[in-house]
């Protein structure tokens, strides 16, 4: 039996009509069948009527017809190569020639599937990207959000350590790359490279990695990208499904459980989930990573209730997490920093612990969203989301007080957005959008330091408009949105005195795009988007020690009349010179689909005006010792770029991929490098599904070498003992310098394997197999250890109540 | 058709209601409560007593007056002392970035089972301790005069000068916070480092 999803979208026509009485078997179905992204008539699907014998193709435009039928009211199963089974529902004769749309069936290859065909946000359809589905993110449930999506081409992932891990994009990361969890912003203190967005993947059904300039349809921090994360879509008419899913890894002796039911009635849907993992200190080839172990839980649940023109949708997740930091990466004092360093292993190694002890970050995430979509005509829908997000963060330090939390945060944001997806207007298809978005961060009393944030409230008014037009084999794309923003910031200098500011900025931004159909095998898009982004709180007000670093925000500094830098006080942003950031993004890619390869090539230029970055700074002497220094400060930037995938099919069960990155930028003010910036990537995937065997009935095997070279845009190293001799001076106009040398490039080895039995499937990975010794440019612990060794990983699932969903 | 027409109306209403309420939040603007920086010392001064004179007195003083900001720490004097005397060495330890400063030393002496002194110096600048120092090996000499009960502390410790001249020597004083390290063997490089200070030191 065929398993099919069943989507079922049910646009019937419910308006009564009048009985007829006369032959009973005289009545007449019409209607077309569409896809409904594209709009595309769709021709040669196959309708029957159910519990008759009619059965019909359409037609070159979609249309199909049915005579004779003795019920006024019956219900159609419609089937179309590629889409979903749909069945409708008291399918009514009508006067009118109803429009019937079909969704695309989400293919489940058991990889990282790349469906170009995927719906994609209106507003983005002519910027680069790739989705990953919920098959590929079960088969590492260990992983972070980010190294999951670190498999799209042009993506890495920048990270303080194994836990805190964030999406790099073409170059940008941090808050240039906006996550969007469950069409919401997800709400967190987004800072540098310090914090990762808490989402488990576990529990999300598919992520979109888009790789131009957002903005537009997603708010202002979609300078870089977006990611776009979505829960299980609550499909309605599915059978019941349970499934229950543990696993076991052996770097970190990591262990994971999770749980997930959902059934979609004719009007009701729902889904339950959750999701345990926990994960001790991890191994190098040579030694073990003290304190970088993990525990975190979630829990989400879903519920739908649909009306034929009404369809109301609520949406719930928490996540904790407990994320432990190298111990090592903690030098309380300059010499020690120094020493850890310049050592080779760590200054701190101890044995085996699942214990999380200070570094570590506690914090607690709850996502309410209330959807609420009223489709009032064909082609038309307003929707309306509201959304509500509890951030509460506590990080521990290495300190006199480590059992105080030397961040204590609470961050509440409420999200208010309105869209409405017009009706056709000669040809423009559009979705025009209202959003208030509102942020309130509050220092909880009692760290017993300073806060290194300030309390603030954030306020935000947008309204946007996306419209596409097509034409033949061109489409165009065009968006534009406006913000405006105030921010009223309390805080607390040194000495404890308060200090208050408020600003506020309005901004315009566009986004034109082009896709032209070149061929019946070649598509070529193209997107010219602005993009802006106010400072975020830690750029501007950060102050003291977090983590390893010492950093100094944009007004948290200044020159004084010696141009000797000076922080004894805080500068007003009206009297400073800072300015947003402003991007300005050109991103094309061409695909070129044969019949047993697809090559996509994607080339991008993107300028950024006041781009802020950290950058070390200094090793300044104090009380303690010399300590490292880094501020932040803006420069014009630019980047460019180009990722290449090809992907060949070798023969019907051998697939291979093939795909490289490449990225250039510079500080073009100075005509510097800039730090932290991914290294040219590559790597081969070859996926070879086996045909069922003894007891096992599907089966795949996956092997992917890669390779990343070494960063050689990586500004010069000046190493701290230079720096505290004094045989190296530094002034805030000095060249930029790391404190170390950017690590020798790497290769990785993975395979994975996994299979069905019955109702059970299994997996097992080995990640590392080489046992690789090697450090990671864009890891902050590159200064303190190397990357985990070798791993083992295995996972099972059973799936009860496994019925297909037959038609 | 009659529900799905009520349903419509009260979503309607629903909706704006919810608009309303969320929207109609008051923004709260709290400040953030002072702090009380248990860590931040910005000022140390070394206090040479001639255990046979209380009036001879050699103070050596170091800063950071911005204690967590970027200004460079000051070592404001050299250690002069005389040709082979005895001195009591104590300290002066303060916070001033608060009004009045903070006596860091009270606090160290309140947990000293969780503090102690090292030192460093040109070999054989004393006559009594010899050599250089603890902190490279902590069981070498050193006279402390106190201690938590069991271990050393260094708030109070005693030095003989050498008989010969000493010119541009140094003397590195360091405190050390151990909780939980503290023992009779731990050394300068356990725990973390509460200041660390390099003086210039003259005998003469």
């Amino acid at each position: 039996m065929k398993q099919i999803f069943l989507v079922l979208l049910l646009f019937a026509i419910q308006q009564a009509t009048i009985a007829q009485k006369a032959d009973p078997c005289n009545h007449v179905l019409k209607g077309t069948i569409l896809d409904i992204d594209t709009k595309a008539a769709l021709p040669y699907a196959v309708v029957k009527v159910k519990g008759t014998k009619h059965i019909t193709q359409t037609d070159i435009n979609g249309r199909f017809q049915i005579k004779n039928l003795c019920d006024e009211v019956n219900t159609l199963i419609i089937s179309c190569f590629g889409y979903c089974d749909t069945t409708c529902q008291q399918f009514h004769k009508n006067i009118q020639r109803p429009k019937i749309y079909l969704k695309q069936q989400v293919k489940t290859l058991n990889t990282v599937t790349i469906t170009a065909g995927k719906d994609k946000e209106q507003g983005t359809a002519s910027i680069s990207q790739q989705t990953i589905t919920k098959e590929a993110l079960t088969n590492i449930p260990t992983q972070t959000l980010a190294s999951a999506i670190s498999e799209v081409e042009g993506v890495t992932f920048t990270s303080t350590g194994n836990n805190v891990q964030l999406p790099v994009i073409h170059g940008l990361y941090g808050n240039r790359v906006l996550t969007l969890n469950n069409g919401l912003k997800h709400g967190f203190q987004n800072w540098g490279t310090d914090h990762a967005p808490e989402i488990d993947v576990a529990t999300a059904h598919s992520i979109t990695v888009v790789k131009g300039a957002a903005g537009v349809r997603f708010g202002p921090e979609a300078l870089g990208g977006a990611i776009v994360v979505e829960a299980d879509p609550l499909y309605l008419n599915e059978p019941l499904k349970s499934r229950i899913g543990t696993g076991y890894q052996t770097n970190g002796q990591g262990y994971f459980a999770n749980y997930e039911i959902g059934q979609g009635l004719k009007n009701w849907s729902y889904h339950l989930g959750a999701n345990y993992t926990r994960i001790g200190d991890l191994q190098t080839p040579d030694y073990s990573l003290t304190n970088t172990g993990k525990e975190e839980i979630s829990v989400n649940g879903g519920l739908r209730y649909h009306l034929t023109n009404w369809d109301f949708k609520v949406y719930y997740s928490y996540v904790n997490q407990d994320l432990a930091l190298l111990r090592s990466s903690i030098a309380n004092s300059g010499t020690s920093f120094v020493r850890a360093i310049n050592a080779d292993e760590p200054v701190i190694i101890q044995p085996f612990s699942y214990d999380i002890n200070e570094p570590s970050q506690l914090t607690q995430h709850h996502l309410g969203r209330v959807e609420i979509n009223w489709r009032y005509a064909d082609d038309a829908k307003l929707t309306l989301r509201v959304g509500s997000q509890i951030n509460q963060r506590e990080e521990y330090d290495v300190r006199r007080n480590a059992d105080i939390p030397i961040i204590d945060l609470d961050l509440v944001t409420n999200d208010y957005q309105l869209e409405w997806k017009h009706p056709d207007w000669s040809g423009l298809d559009g979705l025009v959008g209202l959003q208030v978005f509102t942020q309130n961060n509050d220092n909880n009393p009692g760290t017993q330091t300073t806060p290194f944030i300030p309390n603030y409230n954030t306020l935000r008014f947008s309204g946007f408009i996306i419209e596409s037009l097509k034409k033949g084999k061109n489409t165009f794309e065009l968006g534009l949105r406006i913000d405006q923003e105030s921010n009223n910031v309390r805080g607390r200098e040194v000495n404890q005195n308060l200090f208050r500011d408020e600003y506020s900025f309005t901004n315009l931004t566009a986004s034109l795009g082009y896709i032209r159909q070149i061929s019946e095998s070649t598509t070529f898009r193209t997107n010219l988007a602005t993009a802006w982004r106010t400072p975020n709180m830690a750029e501007l007000f950060s102050f003291g020690q977090h983590g390893f670093k010492t950093s100094f925000g944009l007004l948290r500094y200044y020159a004084n009349d010696e141009g000797q830098l000076r922080t004894d006080r805080v500068i007003a942003l009206r009297e400073s010179n800072v300015s947003p950031e402003k991007g300005y993004k050109w991103i094309n890619e061409w695909q070129t689909q044969t019949k047993t390869n697809t090559y996509t090539f994607t080339a991008y230029a993107n300028y950024i005006e006041n781009f802020i970055y950290d950058r070390p700074l200094a090793v300044i002497g104090t009380i303690r010792g010399p300590m490292p220094v880094f501020i932040y400060d803006q420069a014009n930037a630019l980047f460019m770029g180009a990722d290449w995938t090809w992907e060949k099919r070798w023969s019907q069960s051998l697939t291979g991929t093939f795909g490289v990155s490449y990225l250039w930028s510079a500080n073009i003010d100075k005509n510097e490098a800039l730090i932290n910036q991914p290294p040219i990537t590559t790597s081969y995937k070859l996926l070879w599904k086996t045909k069922g065997f003894w007891k096992v009935q599907s089966s795949q095997f996956s092997i992917k070498p890669s390779y990343t070279f070494k960063q050689f845009q990586a500004p010069r190293t000046v190493r701290p003992d230079e720096l505290i001799d004094g045989s190296v001076v530094i002034t805030p106009d000095s060249e930029i310098f790391d404190f170390r040398d950017a690590p020798e490039g790497f290769f990785l080895l993975d395979i994975a394997w996994r299979f069905k039995v019955k109702q059970f499937g299994a997996s097992f990975s080995v990640q590392n197999v080489f046992n690789t010794r090697y450090r990671n440019y864009l890891n902050d612990m590159r200064y303190f250890a190397d990357e985990p060794g070798r791993n083992f990983l295995f996972t099972i699932n059973y799936m009860f109540n496994a019925k297909s969903a037959t038609k | 058709m009659k529900t799905v027409d009520y349903f419509k109306k009260y979503s309607i209403y629903a909706l704006l209601l919810v608009g309303v309420l969320f929207i109609g939040c008051t923004k709260d603007d709290d400040d953030p409560a002072p702090e009380n920086e248990l860590e931040v010392i910005t000022d140390v001064k070394l206090i040479f007593t001639n255990t046979n004179d209380a009036n001879d007195v050699v103070t050596a003083r170091a800063q950071d007056p911005d204690g967590p900001g970027v200004q460079e720490l000051a070592i404001l004097d050299t250690i002069n002392l005389g040709v082979g005397k005895t001195y009591t060495l104590t300290y002066e330890i303060f916070n001033n970035l608060e009004t009045p400063g903070e006596n860091i030393g009270d606090e160290i002496k309140d947990e000293d089972d969780e503090h102690q002194f090292f030192f460093s110096f040109s070999n054989n600048a004393f006559a009594n301790p010899t050599g250089n120092g603890n902190i490279d090996t902590a069981s070498d000499p050193i006279n402390y005069n106190d201690n938590d009960g069991t271990n050393p502390v260094g708030l109070s410790t005693t030095w003989t000068t050498s008989t010969t001249q000493l010119t541009n020597g140094t003397f590195t004083v360091r405190l050390q916070h151990q909780p939980g390290v503290k023992t009779a063997t731990s050394g300068a490089t356990d725990g973390d480092t509460d200041f660390n200070l390099p003086f210039v030191l003259n005998i003469r």
